[in-house]
């Protein structure tokens, strides 16, 4: 019963300055290590390297994404359940400004005419091809990089409030602070809901400028989701596992709470990668379809299946039990699955886009290989590293929120 | 009612707050009483384990509702478009994967909510017009402020004394005999009754009216639910007119008219005919043969003749060779042109054809002008005579490109 809860200790809450410390030394380790790695395997290829590296960059904006709506969500519906993990919410949501920071040498590239990239970017196109320079008034350098200023400056501001609030609320426990979080989550939202859309549209759908889906923003959407459902998952049961006093009161009734949202945003992302798909399958118009069927061919034939299998069916039927979201392990199991099949999501959406122009491109091929991994690692290390310094020596809950009792006593019926 | 008439239903004890009444309940559980129930004014987190009630079997019932709507999605639209009613639409597949999973979705939601809906009911035996409960007065304020237990008299080991008893022993603040008149009060109305079997009744008639529907044949025209544009404000050809005075719907052209472009004067150009009314052998002066000519014929061919009569004018065109393929019952092969009676029609004939049309081929006067019907005229003679030519027809300087 939801009254009747007892605070537990909170001693122990803390993310040990000594453990976040050993993240970020290994973190950083790993992005200096993956991201040069993966640089320095592709000199010359700066196509492929460029390719590589926004896959894993996409793959871990997602998460960071996926945390900062978790915050401004709850605070908007004053959700109580979600209480004891929304400080792992603001930690990943915190990831966003060292996002910013490495994105911003592919600006910075585009700023000086790269178009490795971004093939908009080149004026020998934008004299040429005549969707292209239809849309130079949208996609050019200028303001490519004005609306990462937009974007990044909305998360960075929005990320720092929650955590840097919330952080104030351990010290005062003053539930004005809840109030103000909450007043700020409903514009919040609204702001997050068009960075989010065109961020997608710029960083990922202008890969293939000739293509587009007004649909694509809610399915980077639908796939951060899942991704920072099943980060959380793990990152609870980690660190559970290597001291239970770090995250006290959090029981298998909000594992099952975050399993449900993990099934739901999967299928939701399900259902949108389908809608999409059908009804530029349905129209059947060359322009549109010409996406889709360069991901049907040769080797992208068997991403898209695995994506279709691994994305949708099997994990639905995986999750779909009450079961399967209250046996930790099991849950862990599809959590991990998952990451693996957001990792394909990303490939699928970005890889074919490598070799696009310059007449080396042979439809479905797949483009992978050591500098994916390297650059994945790199990325990885980053946001460990990143999110490991937000919440260094802080309280991995938020102790003195208004509506920790109701969320430690939590309930499934 | 005298209270003779009441039988024994049982035991209700009322406890003093929700704390009691999960304890109490758990006392129960462990006593092995199995026909009672406990009643709060709100939901009550963990009075399901307490009352020993398992998890319900409810969404394995769902699944398998769920999974059968999909199923029989898919077969619907495999069935009805596959299988019974070929239907081309745009050279679409008849049956493809992609474009029935919107159906299958709703009607796996649809079977998946509705069969929710009726177990739900059916597990809490709803609906349900008499509970003995309602005839106790303290009863009423459980939906405000009291916390009750029953035991039902059905149950195998109920003993009135017995649970009294017990139930005061787990500190029950007041206990009762529950006052049960189900042998006198349980029956429906008898108006309800009534109106549920008029109700039932009812519902047969539009089954009996589709059933006659299927099997009788009737003169009368279909019922015409939406009309759309079907019925229109209009007279049709050959139909009477009130509204001028000889009665025709059909007006005659005023004396004079001319048709555009075809003033009627030249009878060879415009009909392909000499003074006499014989289909003419030679080309009208308008027209010269030259390269050209033919080259323009060739064209409009293409654009008006080759869908049907197929490029080289064999009768193979695309929109035969569809028909063919749909197997349509009423459509006439068009001619191929390299029939003898067709390579030995005066030009005349043939440009009479493309004008006014012959047979089921339609006229085409409307669309091509007397300078491209003589074209077109040009054009077939050099396919026909392409068709029957042999290495001497070919001309010595052209015979390099056969090579």
């Amino acid at each position: 019963m939801a009254s009747k809860a007892k605070k537990p200790d909170f001693k122990h809450a803390n993310l040990d300055p000594g453990l976040a410390q050993k993240i970020i030394t290994f973190g950083g380790a790993a992005a200096v290590v993956g991201i040069g790695g993966a640089a320095g395997l592709s000199a010359g290829h700066w196509d492929a390297f460029f390719h590589a590296y926004m896959i894993a960059y996409a793959y871990f904006l997602a998460i960071g994404l996926g945390g900062l709506f978790f915050v401004i969500l709850n605070h908007l519906v004053r959700a109580g359940w979600s209480v004891v993990i929304r400080r792992l919410a603001e930690g990943a949501a915190s990831t966003l400004p060292v996002m910013g920071v490495l994105l911003l040498p592919i600006v910075i590239s585009v700023l000086m005419g790269n178009h490795d990239l971004f093939e908009w970017n080149d004026p020998h196109l934008v004299e040429t091809d005549h969707l292209i320079h239809k849309k130079h008034a949208y996609l050019n350098a200028n303001f490519f990089a004005i609306r990462f200023v937009i974007y990044f400056g909305f998360w960075t501001l929005a990320a720092r409030y929650f955590l840097s609030n919330s952080l104030k609320q351990d010290e005062t426990g003053d539930h004005k602070i809840t109030t103000k979080m909450e007043r700020f989550a409903a514009p919040g939202m609204f702001a997050f809901a068009l960075t989010l859309t065109f961020a997608a549209f710029d960083y990922i759908m202008s890969l293939q400028p000739h293509w587009f889906s007004t649909i694509f923003g809610v399915y980077y959407f639908a796939a951060a989701n899942v991704s920072f459902l099943a980060v959380t998952i793990i990152i609870c049961r980690w660190l559970q596992s290597k001291d239970a006093r770090m995250l006290p009161g959090l029981t298998v009734e909000h594992y099952h709470d975050i399993g449900k949202l993990l099934f739901g945003f999967n299928f939701f992302w399900s259902y949108i990668a389908f809608s999409q798909f059908m009804l530029i399958w349905y129209a059947n118009i060359p322009e549109e379809t010409e996406w889709y069927l360069e991901r049907q061919e040769g080797g992208m034939a068997m991403v898209s299946i695995a994506l279709l299998l691994g994305h949708f069916a099997i994990p639905f039927l995986g999750l779909i039990s009450r079961r399967a979201k209250r046996n930790l392990k099991l849950l862990t199991f599809w959590s991990v699955w998952l990451l693996a099949a957001h990792f394909i999501d990303m490939f699928y959406l970005i890889s074919p886009a490598q070799g696009g122009h310059g007449g080396e491109h042979a439809a479905g091929a797949v483009h992978f290989g050591p500098a994916n991994i390297l650059a994945f690692v790199g990325v990885a290390g980053a946001f460990a590293a990143a999110m490991a310094f937000a919440l260094r020596g802080k309280k991995l809950m938020p102790i003195k929120d208004p509506r920790i009792v109701e969320s430690l006593g939590f309930h499934n019926v | 009612m005298s209270e003779e008439e009441f039988r024994d239903g049982g035991v209700l004890a009322e406890f003093k707050d929700v704390t009691a009444l999960v304890k109490a309940c758990e006392k129960v559980r462990d006593a092995g009483y199995k026909s009672w129930d406990a009643y709060s004014p709100f939901p009550v987190h963990g009075i399901d384990p307490a009352m020993g009630i398992k998890m319900t079997k409810i969404p394995a019932v769902i699944l398998t509702a769920g999974l059968t709507g999909a199923t029989t999605a898919i077969l619907l639209q495999w069935w009805t478009n596959a299988v019974d009613y070929k239907f081309p639409i745009s050279g679409k597949p008849f049956w493809s994967i992609p474009a029935n999973i919107p159906v299958g979705f709703e009607l796996t939601v649809l079977f998946s909510a509705i069969t929710a809906f009726i177990v739900t009911l059916a597990v809490n035996k709803l609906p349900s017009f008499y509970n003995p409960l309602f005839n106790h007065d303290s009863f009423k304020r459980v939906t405000d402020d009291a916390f009750f237990i029953s035991i039902s008299s059905a149950d195998k080991k109920y003993d009135f004394d017995k649970c009294k008893d017990f139930l005061e022993e787990l500190g029950a603040i007041d206990v009762e005999q529950i006052k049960d008149d189900s042998h006198v009060n349980a029956e429906l109305p008898r108006n309800l009754k009534i109106a549920g079997v008029v109700a039932v009744c009812l519902t047969f008639i539009p089954l009996g009216l589709i059933a006659r529907a299927r099997t009788a044949y009737s003169s009368e025209p279909r019922i015409h639910i939406i009309p759309d544009m079907d019925a229109q404000p209009k007279f049709k050809t050959q139909t009477a007119n009130s509204m001028f005075p000889d009665g025709r719907s059909m007006r005659l052209y005023p004396e004079g008219t001319v048709a555009v472009g075809e003033p009627g004067t030249d009878d060879h150009f415009e009909r392909g005919v000499d003074e006499d009314g014989a289909w003419v052998d030679t080309l009208p002066q308008q027209v010269s043969l030259n390269e050209a000519t033919v080259k323009r014929g060739e064209e409009r061919f293409g654009i008006y003749c080759a869908p049907c009569h197929g490029l080289a004018g064999y009768g193979d065109g695309l929109v035969h060779r569809r028909a063919e393929k749909i197997g349509s019952p009423s459509w006439v092969a068009p001619s191929s042109l390299h029939q003898d009676y067709i390579r030995t029609q005066p030009v005349g004939q043939l440009y009479h054809t493309i004008k006014h049309g012959i047979r089921n081929m339609p006229a085409y006067g409307h669309a091509i002008p007397p300078e491209d019907r003589w074209a077109i005229v040009t054009y077939i003679k050099a396919l026909q005579l392409s068709q029957g030519a042999e290495l001497k027809d070919v001309p010595a300087s052209a015979r390099v490109k056969l090579k």
